[in-house]
């Protein structure tokens, strides 16, 4: 087993007297593809906003690259390279493509690299770099799911954790988002996936959390996951 | 004819100025949500550093400009941070309620200060005569340095990345902290920024009018008129509001007395919120 990137324990997190997450735990290996599976409103995307700061848990803890970042705002754990692409995509819709991308690299070590990250990203998706001036306003929803990844990746990521890739886009482009996402792995970027195709999901990922109403329920290598009966009940949702 | 046109040319290089002034509150609001109330008392603020470096220190006036830039930066982070910070993403009435507070605690202290009578800066600045009609040096002074601080406002929001944080903050502040910008500073850099604009503006008006530690309120006022000419939130809409101002203050001036220039801008204000909720000139967005 190589090196823990990532490792949650026992997270809690909940929004003004609802708690949502009641002790999610996981661990993602550097250079894997980690996927995070449940049923809607389980609670993935809570786990993601907390473990990245997008919002402050309750309780437990985050250690990224070994150090304990639980409480640290959410810049502060991008600037380190734990980075979010949020759900809904999140784009700063009235400006071009060139400056939310800028503003993906805003931390001084991604600014470092920002010549040759965008070149990077311009090979990974031509069609971003057609359209580097245009508003992001105007795209549609593959092109602002590539340009989310894009800016996602702009932050020079030691993991990119991504909160559902494929929703809403039409079966064309998820094929090739899924493509991205590989060859991403390949380059040895570790990632952290939110996705509700579970084929997909499991097919792309190597190791698979499953939880059920802000709990853990199931965990295991993806195809092991995969084979499991009780997979469809979470995602029935119990 | 001719002194309809004159009175309307000196409403539209004043209006310059109002639009500046107003362009400080919507780029708080635009970035944070917050309407600052104590947008007078900062304009108040402007004048009386004229006053003080002029009258106490003998500087030359427009050396007032830039040094009313930097101190309004600082005055505005350090409001900020007492008066704002815990009252973001809480309920409006909370920072209404708290920048108030600040806006009499600042006239409080004014009053204090300066008490409220009248001070005037003398500011020497050649007219310019155009067919017999005279513009006063002061007001084209403080209409052009108006739009050369507004020119510099875009370019700072546009071409600079400390000004994209600003606007990418202004659109999506989570997004904006998931990109690793440090979105509290960045706001309070912006409300900096929004009482630059506003206590500059009064500086320029203190060049051209008498003006007691109590004018805040009316020019408070005319930006609100101005930022719902222009569109709450939109810095280019508010000087295209300012100069509509102004432009509508010099029409009627020549035919009603001064009374009721107020009623004239205040039935338009109601006319507009009523009409245009967005604006007149809310094509873009900050
Ligand atoms: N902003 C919010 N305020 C209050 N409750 C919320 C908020 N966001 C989510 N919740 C609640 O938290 C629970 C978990 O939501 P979350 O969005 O984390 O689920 P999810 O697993 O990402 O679901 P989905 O698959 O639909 O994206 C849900 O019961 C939801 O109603
Ligand atoms: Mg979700």
């Amino acid at each position: 087993m190589s090196e823990i990137l990532l490792q949650v324990e026992g997270l809690e997190a909940g929004y003004g007297d609802v708690q949502v997450l009641w002790g999610i735990s996981l661990k993602v290996a550097r250079g894997t593809m980690t996927t995070l599976l449940g049923a809607n409103g389980a609670g993935k995307t809570t786990s993601l906003r907390a473990i990245t700061g997008a919002m402050c848990p309750r309780g437990g803890k985050v250690v990224f690259a070994g150090e304990d970042v639980t409480w640290l705002p959410a810049h502060a754990k991008a600037a380190r390279g734990l980075v979010l692409v949020p759900e809904g995509r999140q784009l700063f819709n009235n400006m071009s493509v060139e400056e939310n991308l800028e503003m993906g690299a805003y931390s001084r070590r991604a600014r470092q690299h920002f010549r040759q990250q965008l070149d990077h990203v311009y090979t990974m998706f031509p069609r971003l770099k057609e359209r580097r001036n245009q508003k992001s306003g105007t795209f549609s929803g593959g092109e602002q799911q590539m340009l989310a990844i894009a800016r996602g990746l702009m932050a020079m990521p030691e993991i990119l954790i991504i909160d559902e890739l494929s929703l809403g886009l039409a079966p064309v482009v998820v094929q090739q988002l899924a493509e991205t996402l590989k060859g991403l792995k390949a380059s040895g970027v570790t990632v952290l996936l939110v996705e509700q195709n579970l084929h997909l999901a499991l097919a792309l990922s190597d190791y698979a959390y499953v939880i059920a109403e802000g709990r853990p329920f199931l965990e295991g290598p993806s195809a092991e996951v995969a084979a499991k009966p009780e997979i469809r009940q979470a995602y029935l949702g119990l | 004819m001719i002194g309809i046109l004159a009175s309307v040319i000196d409403g539209i290089l004043i209006g310059a100025v109002y639009g500046l002034a107003a362009m400080g509150l919507t780029l708080i609001w635009g970035v944070m949500n917050v309407i600052n109330l104590a947008h007078g008392a900062i304009v108040v603020v402007g004048m009386f550093v004229l006053y003080m470096l002029v009258s106490a220190l003998g500087l030359p006036a427009y050396g007032a400009v830039p040094v009313m830039i930097v101190l309004g930066f600082v005055i505005g982070i350090g409001l900020y941070w007492i008066g704002v910070h815990r009252m973001i993403g809480r309920p409006e009435l909370m920072s209404l309620l708290s920048t108030f507070a600040l806006n009499m605690v600042l006239i409080g202290l004014g009053t204090a200060w300066w008490t409220t009578s009248p001070y005037n800066v003398q500011v020497n600045m050649p007219s310019v005569s155009w067919r017999g009609y005279t513009f006063t040096g002061t007001h084209i002074t403080a209409a052009a340095l108006a739009v050369v601080i507004a020119g510099l406002l875009y370019l700072l929001l546009y071409h600079t990345r400390i000004g994209k944080a600003v606007r990418a903050v202004a659109t999506n502040r989570e997004a904006a902290e998931l990109c690793g910008i440090p979105t509290t500073q960045v706001l309070a850099m912006a409300f900096g920024l929004g009482v630059a604009l506003a206590g500059v503006s009064g500086t320029l008006i203190a060049t051209m009018f008498p003006f007691t530690v109590l004018s805040g309120e009316a020019y408070q006022l005319k930006s609100f008129v101005v930022t719902v000419l222009g569109g709450l939130g939109n810095p280019a809409g508010a000087l295209m509001g300012g100069i509509a101002l102004g432009l509508i203050e010099g029409l009627a001036t020549p035919f009603m007395p001064v009374s009721w220039i107020p009623i004239v801008e205040f039935g338009l204000f109601v006319f507009c919120l009523i009409a245009f909720p967005r604006g007149i000139f809310s094509f873009t967005k900050a």
